[in-house]
């Protein structure tokens, strides 16, 4: 018996299993890795006009050759009183807004389309970029030499260099640049106006405002609806 | 001789180095992951190309459900204990007692006051939103009705006002961030990158744009939108 003993001692493994170890490890990674927020919202700066008269006086004086203003309409849903996003409609007219025929349905208003894709209008991305094809010429030759990191060797100063040189030719008075207006009306879903605002970004406009729609504006748009409804 | 060696080989896969790895890895993500706050309303962003992030630290941000209630979450500089001016839970605090003095200045009559108690809750509140009236009862719920009391609550009160010396009570809040004793935080919110308004991508414009004029009129000009991201289509 004793020795039999001895030799099941040897035998015994002193080796711990560390499958259970492992597999609990990798339950809690997974917990962890789900848990975790990877992806970081995104902010995007806007800047209002201060609401003192002054400024509004300076704001009347935009050159109206360069001003384009945009609108904003939606629609509501009755039952929820959300806005549909996907029912957007966009409206837009440069310079000042031209009413003397509008009993007849006549103005300098249009129809667009969001984003850049041609439908039964044209996309506003189109539109903005024909406004400002100066300084979207000169940002898109940056931009070779930025891939190209034509700016510097290391990549967050090409990136720095890049993005310094991009502001200027936005803020550079010479160029032919255009003064956008965004005005929405309530029934305007938000996510339309932030696709908006996203387009200034996108063609590199640093002049544009939030305004508030007024009674011509809105008399334009009913015009125009009514057009397109008989078309 | 050759057969018996076969026998003793060991068939089981030593688990120890993978065991390690696994610890490893686990200690990086609990070391780097930041839980997902609770917030009273779950909101959509709507997407746009903007690549910068939001702060992590010294930030207001205006939570808009489409109802049109409104929620603020306030996030100091950095959290640290040896400083009794900065951090989140200092700011919060401070904000509280701010705001309580400033509306008892405002509405003639009003007594509101906290006791230390009631300041050291709300310091550990992320997200907040009923009318400071109402402050004391909420503080006394436990935590987990707190938060439900959050979402059927009516917010924090707000209307279209643009007389800026009589501020209403989330223009109140907002000024309480603009002087809170964080001086980061200040800082953030005067250059604009400190306030952020985080709305539903299906919220109507119309409820948007009232906490923009509010904004401008107490003329807090400068803030930003909240969006997730989307990338540039060429």
């Amino acid at each position: 018996m004793a020795i039999k003993s001895k030799s099941r001692q040897k035998k015994f493994d002193t080796r711990i299993d560390f499958t259970p170890m492992v597999d609990m490890n990798m339950l809690l990674i997974t917990f962890f890795m789900l848990c975790t927020t990877m992806i970081k919202s995104q902010t995007l700066q806007i800047a209002l006009p201060s609401n003192e008269k002054v400024e509004n006086e300076l704001k009347n004086k935009v050159k109206e050759s360069e001003a384009i203003t945009i609108i904003i309409d939606g629609e509501i849903d009755e039952k929820t009183g959300l806005a549909k996003p996907e029912e957007g409609m966009l409206y837009y007219y440069d310079g000042k807004p031209e009413t003397s025929n509008l009993i007849n349905g006549e103005s300098n208003m249009k129809q667009a389309e969001f984003g850049s894709k041609q439908g039964a209008y044209d996309a506003i991305r189109g539109i903005l970029q024909e406004r400002n094809k100066e300084v979207v010429l000169k940002v898109n030759d940056l931009k070779k030499k930025w891939k190209d990191m034509g700016f510097s060797n290391n990549e967050e100063k090409n990136d720095s260099i890049f993005q310094a040189e991009r502001k200027k030719v936005m803020n550079d008075s010479t160029l032919k640049r255009p003064v956008v207006i965004i005005k929405a009306t309530p029934h305007a879903s938000y996510a339309n106006v932030v696709s908006v605002l996203d387009e200034m970004q996108i063609n590199n406009i640093n002049r544009y405002q939030i305004d508030r729609i007024n009674e011509v504006d809105s008399a334009m748009m009913i015009m125009v609806k009514k057009k397109n409804l008989e078309k | 001789m050759g057969k018996v060696k076969i026998k003793k080989k060991e068939t089981r896969i030593d688990m120890t180095a993978m065991s390690d790895v696994t610890v490893l890895l686990l200690t990086f993500f609990m070391l780097t992951s930041t839980f997902l706050q609770k917030e009273p309303v779950q909101v959509i962003t709507p997407p746009s190309v903007s690549e910068e992030k939001v702060p992590v630290a010294n930030l207001l941000s205006v939570l808009v459900s489409p109802e049109g209630k409104v929620y603020l979450e306030v996030l100091g500089s950095q959290d640290s204990t040896d400083n009794k001016k900065y951090g989140s839970e200092n700011v919060r605090a401070h904000m509280l007692q701010y705001m309580a003095e400033h509306y008892n200045a405002l509405h003639p009559g009003a007594n509101i006051s906290f006791t230390p108690e009631e300041l050291a809750t709300f310091s550990k509140c992320n997200a907040f939103g009923v009318p400071i009236t109402r402050m004391k009862e909420w503080l006394r719920l436990p935590t987990d009705q707190r938060d439900k009391a959050l979402e059927a609550g009516p917010g924090i009160p707000i209307d279209m006002n643009e007389d800026p010396n009589k501020p209403n009570e989330f223009q109140q809040w907002v000024q309480a961030a603009y002087n809170s004793i964080d001086e980061e935080l200040r800082d953030a919110v005067v250059k604009g990158s400190g306030i952020s308004i985080k709305a539903d991508q299906t919220t109507p414009y119309s409820v948007v744009n009232v906490v923009m004029d509010n904004l401008q009129t107490i003329k807090m000009n400068k803030f930003t939108l909240m969006t997730a991201l989307k990338t540039e289509e060429e």
